[in-house]
Protein backbone atom coordinates (compact mmCIF):
# COMPACT_ATOMS: atom_id res chain seq x y z
CA UNK A 1 0.00 0.00 0.00
CA UNK A 2 1.07 3.49 -1.44
CA UNK A 3 0.48 4.62 2.17
CA UNK A 4 2.17 2.26 4.53
CA UNK A 5 5.53 2.87 2.27
CA UNK A 6 5.04 6.86 2.39
CA UNK A 7 4.88 6.26 6.22
CA UNK A 8 8.34 3.88 6.53
CA UNK A 9 10.74 5.98 4.03
CA UNK A 10 11.57 9.39 4.55
CA UNK A 11 10.22 11.90 2.62
CA UNK A 12 13.53 13.14 0.85
CA UNK A 13 14.72 9.46 -0.41
CA UNK A 14 11.08 8.97 -1.85
CA UNK A 15 10.94 12.16 -3.49
CA UNK A 16 14.28 12.06 -5.02
CA UNK A 17 12.68 8.31 -6.38
CA UNK A 18 9.45 9.73 -7.29
CA UNK A 19 11.49 12.61 -9.62
CA UNK A 20 13.55 10.30 -11.09
CA UNK A 21 11.02 7.84 -11.97
CA UNK A 22 9.24 10.69 -13.68
CA UNK A 23 12.30 11.86 -15.66
CA UNK A 24 13.20 7.92 -16.80
CA UNK A 25 9.42 8.13 -17.69
CA UNK A 26 9.37 11.17 -19.58
CA UNK A 27 12.30 10.27 -21.47
CA UNK A 28 10.17 7.72 -23.57
CA UNK A 29 7.46 11.01 -24.82
CA UNK A 30 9.31 10.82 -28.14
CA UNK A 31 8.94 6.75 -28.62
CA UNK A 32 5.75 6.50 -26.88
CA UNK A 33 4.46 9.93 -29.22
CA UNK A 34 6.15 7.75 -32.67
CA UNK A 35 4.09 4.95 -31.54
CA UNK A 36 0.80 6.43 -30.92
CA UNK A 37 1.22 8.09 -34.31
CA UNK A 38 1.14 4.63 -36.01
CA UNK A 39 -1.88 3.84 -33.56
CA UNK A 40 -4.06 6.66 -34.64
CA UNK A 41 -2.32 7.92 -37.52
CA UNK A 42 -3.52 11.26 -36.30
CA UNK A 43 -1.30 13.84 -34.69
CA UNK A 44 -3.78 14.98 -32.19
CA UNK A 45 -5.34 12.38 -31.62
CA UNK A 46 -1.14 10.88 -30.28
CA UNK A 47 -0.93 13.64 -28.29
CA UNK A 48 -4.29 12.76 -26.37
CA UNK A 49 -3.27 9.50 -25.89
CA UNK A 50 0.06 10.28 -24.75
CA UNK A 51 -0.74 12.63 -22.47
CA UNK A 52 -3.42 9.72 -21.00
CA UNK A 53 -0.76 6.97 -20.73
CA UNK A 54 1.70 9.71 -18.60
CA UNK A 55 -1.33 10.90 -16.28
CA UNK A 56 -2.19 7.33 -15.77
CA UNK A 57 1.33 6.03 -15.18
CA UNK A 58 2.41 8.94 -12.94
CA UNK A 59 -1.09 7.89 -11.00
CA UNK A 60 -0.03 4.36 -10.71
CA UNK A 61 3.15 4.68 -10.46
CA UNK A 62 3.26 3.02 -6.81
CA UNK A 63 2.46 -0.48 -9.01
CA UNK A 64 5.09 -0.12 -11.18
CA UNK A 65 7.54 -2.87 -9.92
CA UNK A 66 11.58 -1.22 -9.91
CA UNK A 67 14.28 -3.06 -11.55
CA UNK A 68 11.50 -4.19 -14.61
CA UNK A 69 11.05 -2.49 -17.89
CA UNK A 70 9.45 1.09 -17.47
CA UNK A 71 9.15 1.62 -21.16
CA UNK A 72 7.29 -1.65 -21.76
CA UNK A 73 4.96 -0.96 -18.51
CA UNK A 74 4.30 2.69 -20.58
CA UNK A 75 3.99 0.76 -23.06
CA UNK A 76 1.33 -1.26 -22.16
CA UNK A 77 -0.58 1.96 -20.39
CA UNK A 78 -0.52 3.51 -23.98
CA UNK A 79 -1.77 -0.27 -25.21
CA UNK A 80 -4.57 -0.34 -22.85
CA UNK A 81 -5.69 2.78 -22.91
CA UNK A 82 -5.75 2.66 -26.94
CA UNK A 83 -7.64 0.09 -27.16
CA UNK A 84 -10.37 1.01 -24.50
CA UNK A 85 -10.34 4.15 -26.75
CA UNK A 86 -11.45 2.07 -29.47
CA UNK A 87 -13.73 0.26 -27.35
CA UNK A 88 -15.56 3.46 -26.53
CA UNK A 89 -15.56 3.85 -30.53
CA UNK A 90 -17.29 0.80 -30.93
CA UNK A 91 -19.84 1.46 -28.70
CA UNK A 92 -20.70 4.95 -30.29
CA UNK A 93 -21.05 2.70 -33.51
CA UNK A 94 -18.02 2.95 -35.58
CA UNK A 95 -16.47 -0.16 -37.04
CA UNK A 96 -13.07 -1.55 -35.82
CA UNK A 97 -11.80 -4.56 -37.62
CA UNK A 98 -9.48 -5.89 -35.12
CA UNK A 99 -11.44 -8.63 -34.19
CA UNK A 100 -11.89 -9.85 -38.18
CA UNK A 101 -7.77 -9.57 -38.45
CA UNK A 102 -7.84 -11.07 -35.27
CA UNK A 103 -9.15 -14.28 -36.72
CA UNK A 104 -7.50 -13.42 -39.79
CA UNK A 105 -4.13 -13.89 -38.02
CA UNK A 106 -4.94 -17.26 -37.05
CA UNK A 107 -5.29 -18.94 -40.39
CA UNK A 108 -1.76 -19.84 -41.92
CA UNK A 109 -0.10 -17.31 -43.76
CA UNK A 110 2.71 -18.79 -45.74
CA UNK A 111 1.88 -19.36 -49.32
CA UNK A 112 -0.54 -17.22 -50.01
CA UNK A 113 2.22 -15.31 -52.79
CA UNK A 114 3.58 -18.57 -53.76
CA UNK A 115 7.00 -19.16 -53.52
CA UNK A 116 9.60 -15.90 -53.71
CA UNK A 117 12.99 -15.95 -54.83
CA UNK A 118 15.52 -14.70 -52.56
CA UNK A 119 17.52 -12.31 -54.80
CA UNK A 120 14.18 -10.25 -55.08
CA UNK A 121 13.74 -10.31 -51.78
CA UNK A 122 16.93 -8.51 -51.29
CA UNK A 123 15.76 -5.51 -53.74
CA UNK A 124 13.15 -4.98 -51.32
CA UNK A 125 16.08 -2.79 -49.84
CA UNK A 126 15.11 -0.37 -52.46
CA UNK A 127 11.95 0.89 -51.22
CA UNK A 128 12.04 4.50 -50.23
CA UNK A 129 11.62 5.02 -46.59
CA UNK A 130 8.56 7.17 -47.34
CA UNK A 131 7.30 4.56 -48.81
CA UNK A 132 8.15 1.97 -46.39
CA UNK A 133 6.44 3.98 -43.85
CA UNK A 134 3.20 4.47 -45.96
CA UNK A 135 3.24 0.34 -46.45
CA UNK A 136 3.10 -0.20 -42.83
CA UNK A 137 0.76 2.60 -42.24
CA UNK A 138 -1.64 0.66 -44.48
CA UNK A 139 -1.44 -2.47 -42.48
CA UNK A 140 -4.24 -3.05 -40.25
CA UNK A 141 -3.98 -2.56 -37.16
CA UNK A 142 -3.34 -5.88 -35.35
CA UNK A 143 -0.21 -6.48 -37.43
CA UNK A 144 1.09 -2.86 -37.64
CA UNK A 145 1.53 -2.87 -33.93
CA UNK A 146 3.26 -6.56 -34.10
CA UNK A 147 5.61 -5.37 -36.56
CA UNK A 148 6.39 -2.02 -35.22
CA UNK A 149 6.72 -3.15 -31.53
CA UNK A 150 9.32 -5.72 -32.45
CA UNK A 151 10.88 -4.42 -35.53
CA UNK A 152 10.89 -0.67 -34.77
CA UNK A 153 10.95 -0.57 -30.86
CA UNK A 154 12.20 -3.68 -30.40
CA UNK A 155 9.89 -5.21 -27.78
CA UNK A 156 10.44 -8.73 -26.84
CA UNK A 157 7.96 -11.41 -27.51
CA UNK A 158 6.74 -11.20 -24.03
CA UNK A 159 6.77 -7.68 -23.55
CA UNK A 160 4.43 -7.52 -26.51
CA UNK A 161 1.67 -10.12 -25.39
CA UNK A 162 1.30 -8.11 -22.47
CA UNK A 163 1.07 -4.88 -24.19
CA UNK A 164 -1.38 -6.11 -27.00
CA UNK A 165 -2.97 -8.35 -24.35
CA UNK A 166 -2.42 -11.48 -26.54
CA UNK A 167 -0.93 -14.57 -26.42
CA UNK A 168 3.10 -14.95 -27.45
CA UNK A 169 1.91 -17.36 -29.86
CA UNK A 170 -0.23 -14.90 -31.33
CA UNK A 171 1.91 -11.93 -30.90
CA UNK A 172 4.17 -14.54 -33.31
CA UNK A 173 1.83 -14.91 -36.17
CA UNK A 174 0.83 -11.74 -36.25
CA UNK A 175 4.43 -10.32 -37.11
CA UNK A 176 5.00 -13.23 -39.05
CA UNK A 177 1.62 -12.25 -41.32
CA UNK A 178 2.39 -8.47 -40.80
CA UNK A 179 6.11 -8.80 -42.45
CA UNK A 180 4.54 -11.14 -45.55
CA UNK A 181 2.20 -8.23 -46.20
CA UNK A 182 4.89 -5.43 -46.11
CA UNK A 183 6.56 -7.65 -48.27
CA UNK A 184 3.98 -8.16 -50.82
CA UNK A 185 3.03 -4.64 -50.68
CA UNK A 186 6.79 -3.42 -51.35
CA UNK A 187 7.03 -6.10 -54.05
CA UNK A 188 3.89 -4.18 -55.80
CA UNK A 189 5.72 -1.21 -55.42
CA UNK A 190 8.74 -2.08 -57.41
CA UNK A 191 7.09 -4.44 -60.44
CA UNK A 192 10.74 -4.08 -62.15
CA UNK A 193 11.71 -6.44 -59.52
CA UNK A 194 8.76 -8.66 -59.21
CA UNK B 1 15.97 -38.18 -37.01
CA UNK B 2 12.55 -36.39 -37.17
CA UNK B 3 13.65 -33.47 -38.61
CA UNK B 4 14.60 -35.23 -41.97
CA UNK B 5 10.52 -35.74 -42.01
CA UNK B 6 9.27 -31.89 -41.33
CA UNK B 7 6.95 -30.84 -43.06
CA UNK B 8 6.45 -27.27 -44.07
CA UNK B 9 3.20 -26.87 -41.73
CA UNK B 10 5.32 -28.30 -38.81
CA UNK B 11 7.79 -25.83 -39.03
CA UNK B 12 5.36 -22.66 -39.10
CA UNK B 13 5.73 -21.31 -35.94
CA UNK B 14 9.42 -21.74 -35.91
CA UNK B 15 10.23 -19.21 -38.89
CA UNK B 16 9.58 -15.46 -36.87
CA UNK B 17 11.53 -16.58 -33.79
CA UNK B 18 14.07 -18.04 -36.02
CA UNK B 19 14.75 -14.55 -38.12
CA UNK B 20 14.78 -12.69 -34.73
CA UNK B 21 16.82 -15.17 -33.32
CA UNK B 22 14.54 -15.92 -30.41
CA UNK B 23 14.83 -19.73 -31.00
CA UNK B 24 16.46 -22.65 -29.60
CA UNK B 25 19.46 -24.40 -30.37
CA UNK B 26 17.41 -27.44 -30.97
CA UNK B 27 14.78 -26.18 -33.18
CA UNK B 28 17.04 -23.91 -34.79
CA UNK B 29 18.62 -27.09 -35.78
CA UNK B 30 15.91 -28.74 -37.07
CA UNK B 31 14.57 -25.27 -38.80
CA UNK B 32 18.13 -25.17 -40.71
CA UNK B 33 17.74 -28.55 -42.04
CA UNK B 34 14.52 -28.24 -43.56
CA UNK B 35 15.68 -25.29 -45.46
CA UNK B 36 18.12 -26.93 -46.72
CA UNK B 37 15.89 -29.52 -48.30
CA UNK B 38 12.62 -26.98 -49.23
CA UNK B 39 13.08 -23.94 -51.54
CA UNK B 40 9.79 -22.90 -50.80
CA UNK B 41 10.21 -22.63 -47.36
CA UNK B 42 13.95 -20.82 -48.17
CA UNK B 43 11.98 -18.17 -50.56
CA UNK B 44 9.21 -17.62 -47.67
CA UNK B 45 12.09 -17.13 -44.83
CA UNK B 46 13.87 -14.95 -47.15
CA UNK B 47 10.55 -12.74 -47.59
CA UNK B 48 9.93 -12.63 -44.18
CA UNK B 49 13.43 -11.96 -42.87
CA UNK B 50 14.38 -9.07 -45.78
CA UNK B 51 11.18 -7.22 -44.27
CA UNK B 52 12.45 -7.51 -40.67
CA UNK B 53 15.89 -6.37 -41.96
CA UNK B 54 14.67 -3.38 -43.80
CA UNK B 55 12.79 -2.09 -41.12
CA UNK B 56 15.52 -2.33 -38.49
CA UNK B 57 17.93 -0.68 -41.33
CA UNK B 58 15.35 1.93 -41.48
CA UNK B 59 14.50 2.01 -37.58
CA UNK B 60 16.07 5.61 -37.61
CA UNK B 61 14.70 7.14 -40.73
CA UNK B 62 11.15 5.44 -39.47
CA UNK B 63 11.78 7.62 -36.28
CA UNK B 64 12.39 10.45 -37.09
CA UNK B 65 10.65 13.26 -35.70
CA UNK B 66 10.03 14.31 -32.14
CA UNK B 67 6.92 14.72 -30.09
CA UNK B 68 5.70 18.06 -29.49
CA UNK B 69 7.25 20.49 -27.54
CA UNK B 70 3.72 20.90 -25.61
CA UNK B 71 3.35 17.61 -25.37
CA UNK B 72 6.41 17.50 -23.79
CA UNK B 73 5.75 20.05 -21.52
CA UNK B 74 1.99 18.57 -20.57
CA UNK B 75 3.28 15.09 -19.68
CA UNK B 76 6.09 16.79 -17.27
CA UNK B 77 2.76 18.51 -16.30
CA UNK B 78 1.06 15.09 -15.38
CA UNK B 79 3.54 14.21 -13.25
CA UNK B 80 2.71 17.30 -10.57
CA UNK B 81 -0.85 16.85 -10.93
CA UNK B 82 -0.82 13.14 -10.03
CA UNK B 83 1.52 13.99 -7.09
CA UNK B 84 -0.73 16.25 -4.40
CA UNK B 85 -3.71 14.67 -2.98
CA UNK B 86 -5.57 13.73 -5.81
CA UNK B 87 -7.25 10.52 -5.73
CA UNK B 88 -7.90 7.90 -8.48
CA UNK B 89 -10.40 7.96 -10.83
CA UNK B 90 -11.56 4.59 -9.79
CA UNK B 91 -11.57 5.51 -6.35
CA UNK B 92 -14.98 6.02 -4.85
CA UNK B 93 -14.96 9.80 -2.72
CA UNK B 94 -15.45 9.46 0.47
CA UNK B 95 -14.26 6.29 2.19
CA UNK B 96 -10.67 5.22 2.89
CA UNK B 97 -9.58 4.17 -0.20
CA UNK B 98 -9.37 7.63 -1.96
CA UNK B 99 -6.84 8.64 0.46
CA UNK B 100 -4.69 5.41 -0.89
CA UNK B 101 -2.88 7.81 -3.83
CA UNK B 102 -0.57 11.00 -2.89
CA UNK B 103 2.34 11.75 -0.74
CA UNK B 104 2.25 12.16 3.07
CA UNK B 105 0.95 15.96 2.27
CA UNK B 106 -1.58 14.77 0.23
CA UNK B 107 -3.03 12.30 2.41
CA UNK B 108 -3.27 14.86 5.09
CA UNK B 109 -5.13 17.08 2.16
CA UNK B 110 -7.38 14.03 1.44
CA UNK B 111 -8.74 13.12 4.71
CA UNK B 112 -9.92 16.73 5.48
CA UNK B 113 -11.37 17.23 2.06
CA UNK B 114 -13.74 13.91 2.55
CA UNK B 115 -14.66 15.70 6.02
CA UNK B 116 -15.51 19.22 4.97
CA UNK B 117 -16.44 17.69 1.26
CA UNK B 118 -19.63 15.38 3.23
CA UNK B 119 -20.90 18.26 5.56
CA UNK B 120 -20.34 20.98 2.97
CA UNK B 121 -22.45 18.62 0.12
CA UNK B 122 -24.68 18.17 2.75
CA UNK B 123 -26.56 21.34 2.49
CA UNK B 124 -24.82 22.10 -0.74
CA UNK B 125 -26.13 19.75 -2.86
CA UNK B 126 -29.77 20.72 -2.87
CA UNK B 127 -28.88 24.16 -4.17
CA UNK B 128 -29.86 24.94 -7.72
CA UNK B 129 -27.76 27.29 -10.41
CA UNK B 130 -30.45 29.84 -9.99
CA UNK B 131 -30.06 29.61 -6.01
CA UNK B 132 -26.20 30.04 -6.35
CA UNK B 133 -26.28 33.70 -5.31
CA UNK B 134 -27.66 32.40 -1.48
CA UNK B 135 -24.01 31.13 -1.56
CA UNK B 136 -21.96 33.93 -2.67
CA UNK B 137 -23.54 35.64 -0.05
CA UNK B 138 -22.46 33.18 2.67
CA UNK B 139 -18.89 33.46 0.58
CA UNK B 140 -17.60 35.99 3.74
CA UNK B 141 -18.74 34.22 6.01
CA UNK B 142 -16.77 31.08 4.67
CA UNK B 143 -13.84 32.79 3.98
CA UNK B 144 -12.08 31.34 7.06
CA UNK B 145 -13.15 28.21 6.68
CA UNK B 146 -12.13 28.50 2.96
CA UNK B 147 -8.76 29.66 3.96
CA UNK B 148 -8.15 25.85 5.44
CA UNK B 149 -10.09 23.70 2.90
CA UNK B 150 -9.63 23.72 -0.82
CA UNK B 151 -12.77 21.86 -0.87
CA UNK B 152 -14.97 24.87 0.19
CA UNK B 153 -12.78 27.14 -2.25
CA UNK B 154 -13.82 24.75 -4.89
CA UNK B 155 -17.45 25.21 -3.62
CA UNK B 156 -17.68 28.67 -3.75
CA UNK B 157 -15.48 29.16 -6.94
CA UNK B 158 -18.01 26.54 -8.73
CA UNK B 159 -21.08 28.50 -7.58
CA UNK B 160 -19.70 31.82 -8.79
CA UNK B 161 -18.94 30.00 -12.21
CA UNK B 162 -22.68 29.52 -12.75
CA UNK B 163 -23.56 33.04 -11.47
CA UNK B 164 -21.51 34.41 -13.57
CA UNK B 165 -22.19 32.34 -16.62
CA UNK B 166 -26.17 32.48 -15.86
CA UNK B 167 -25.37 36.54 -16.25
CA UNK B 168 -23.55 36.17 -19.44
CA UNK B 169 -26.64 34.22 -20.57
CA UNK B 170 -28.29 37.50 -20.15
CA UNK B 171 -25.53 39.91 -20.95
CA UNK B 172 -23.83 38.19 -23.77
CA UNK B 173 -21.30 39.48 -23.42
CA UNK B 174 -18.37 38.48 -25.95
CA UNK B 175 -14.48 39.99 -24.95
CA UNK B 176 -11.26 39.36 -27.23
CA UNK B 177 -8.16 37.99 -25.65
CA UNK B 178 -6.90 41.92 -25.69
CA UNK B 179 -9.57 43.33 -23.76
CA UNK B 180 -9.41 40.42 -21.29
CA UNK B 181 -5.48 40.57 -21.27
CA UNK B 182 -5.51 44.48 -20.76
CA UNK B 183 -7.97 44.22 -17.55
CA UNK B 184 -5.81 41.46 -15.98
CA UNK B 185 -3.33 43.72 -16.00
CA UNK B 186 -4.94 47.15 -14.77
CA UNK B 187 -7.16 45.05 -12.43
CA UNK B 188 -4.58 42.82 -10.76
CA UNK B 189 -1.54 43.50 -12.08
CA UNK B 190 -1.10 41.03 -13.58
CA UNK B 191 0.58 40.79 -17.23
CA UNK B 192 -0.63 37.47 -18.78
CA UNK B 193 -0.90 36.06 -22.03
CA UNK B 194 -3.76 33.80 -22.27
CA UNK B 195 -3.61 30.02 -23.67
CA UNK B 196 -2.05 30.59 -27.29
CA UNK B 197 -3.99 28.10 -29.52
CA UNK B 198 -6.78 27.55 -27.15
CA UNK B 199 -8.86 26.62 -30.19
CA UNK B 200 -7.54 23.93 -30.88
CA UNK B 201 -8.17 22.71 -27.12
CA UNK B 202 -11.51 23.48 -28.32
CA UNK B 203 -11.62 26.38 -25.71
CA UNK B 204 -13.55 29.86 -26.61
CA UNK B 205 -12.87 32.94 -24.58
CA UNK B 206 -16.28 34.40 -23.80
CA UNK B 207 -14.51 37.11 -21.46
CA UNK B 208 -13.43 38.71 -17.81
CA UNK B 209 -15.19 39.67 -14.34
CA UNK B 210 -13.34 40.67 -11.16
CA UNK B 211 -14.90 38.02 -8.59
CA UNK B 212 -15.30 39.12 -4.87
CA UNK B 213 -13.84 36.63 -3.01
CA UNK B 214 -13.39 36.57 1.01
CA UNK B 215 -12.21 40.11 1.41
CA UNK B 216 -10.41 40.46 -1.65
CA UNK B 217 -10.94 40.62 -5.59
CA UNK B 218 -10.12 37.43 -7.65
CA UNK B 219 -9.91 37.30 -10.86
CA UNK B 220 -12.75 35.50 -13.32
CA UNK B 221 -11.90 34.03 -16.90
CA UNK B 222 -14.74 32.23 -18.65
CA UNK B 223 -14.50 29.89 -21.57
CA UNK B 224 -16.61 27.69 -23.54
CA UNK B 225 -14.67 24.23 -24.18
CA UNK B 226 -16.60 22.13 -27.01
CA UNK B 227 -19.52 24.81 -26.01
CA UNK B 228 -19.86 24.17 -22.51
CA UNK B 229 -19.33 26.50 -19.73
CA UNK B 230 -15.39 26.67 -17.99
CA UNK B 231 -13.93 28.97 -15.79
CA UNK B 232 -10.76 29.74 -14.92
CA UNK B 233 -10.19 31.81 -11.49
CA UNK B 234 -6.63 33.37 -10.43
CA UNK B 235 -6.22 34.27 -6.67
CA UNK B 236 -3.51 36.35 -6.04
CA UNK B 237 -1.28 35.99 -3.81
CA UNK B 238 -2.24 32.89 -2.13
CA UNK B 239 -0.18 29.52 -2.29
CA UNK B 240 -2.34 26.19 -2.12
CA UNK B 241 -1.18 22.66 -2.44
CA UNK B 242 -2.41 21.22 -5.73
CA UNK B 243 -5.99 19.40 -6.04
CA UNK B 244 -8.67 18.18 -7.73
CA UNK B 245 -12.10 18.68 -6.21
CA UNK B 246 -15.34 17.43 -6.81
CA UNK B 247 -18.10 19.96 -5.75
CA UNK B 248 -21.95 21.28 -6.94
CA UNK B 249 -21.65 18.40 -9.67
CA UNK B 250 -18.29 20.39 -11.43
CA UNK B 251 -14.99 19.36 -11.16
CA UNK B 252 -12.00 21.98 -9.71
CA UNK B 253 -8.56 21.28 -10.55
CA UNK B 254 -6.41 23.66 -7.98
CA UNK B 255 -2.85 24.71 -8.26
CA UNK B 256 -0.19 27.82 -7.94
CA UNK B 257 1.89 29.12 -9.93
CA UNK B 258 4.77 31.53 -8.33
CA UNK B 259 2.28 32.90 -5.81
CA UNK B 260 -0.95 32.80 -7.62
CA UNK B 261 -3.53 30.17 -7.17
CA UNK B 262 -5.56 29.08 -10.34
CA UNK B 263 -8.58 27.13 -10.00
CA UNK B 264 -10.39 25.73 -13.19
CA UNK B 265 -14.11 24.85 -12.73
CA UNK B 266 -16.09 22.57 -15.53
CA UNK B 267 -18.85 20.40 -15.85
CA UNK B 268 -16.34 18.12 -17.72
CA UNK B 269 -14.98 14.63 -16.67
CA UNK B 270 -12.68 14.53 -14.46
CA UNK B 271 -9.79 13.23 -16.30
CA UNK B 272 -10.95 16.42 -18.87
CA UNK B 273 -10.71 18.62 -16.88
CA UNK B 274 -6.79 17.39 -15.52
CA UNK B 275 -5.53 17.60 -19.00
CA UNK B 276 -7.63 21.00 -18.88
CA UNK B 277 -5.70 22.48 -16.26
CA UNK B 278 -2.64 20.89 -17.71
CA UNK B 279 -3.10 22.73 -20.61
CA UNK B 280 -3.49 26.06 -19.19
CA UNK B 281 -0.60 25.78 -16.78
CA UNK B 282 1.89 25.09 -19.12
CA UNK B 283 0.36 27.69 -21.57
CA UNK B 284 0.22 30.61 -19.37
CA UNK B 285 3.73 30.27 -17.76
Amino acid sequence: MPIGRAKKASPDVESRARLAFEAEALASVDSLYRTALRLTRVPADAEDLVQETYLKAFRAADRFQPGTNLRAWLFTILHNTARNRARDRAREGLTVDSEAVDQAADTPSYGLSGPVPTPEALLLREALTPELRAAVDELPDAFRQAVWLRDVEEFSYAEIAEMLNIPVGTVMSRISRGRRMLFDRLQHLNPVHA
Amino acid sequence: MPSNHSSCASIDSLVTPFIDGELNPVDRQLIEQHLSRCGACRSRVAAEQSVHELMQERKTALCHGHAPAILRSRCAAAARFSTAGTKPASASSGNADSAAVGNAVGNAIVGKRVRFGRRAWAWMAPLSAAASLVVIVGGAFLYQATAESSHLLAAELAADHMKCFAMNAVLGTHQSAETVQSSMAAGFGWNMRLPAGAEREGLELVGSRPCLYGEGKIAHIMYRHNGEPLSLFMLPRTVRPEQLVETLGHECAIWSSQDRTFVLVSRESRADVEKLAQYVDVAMR
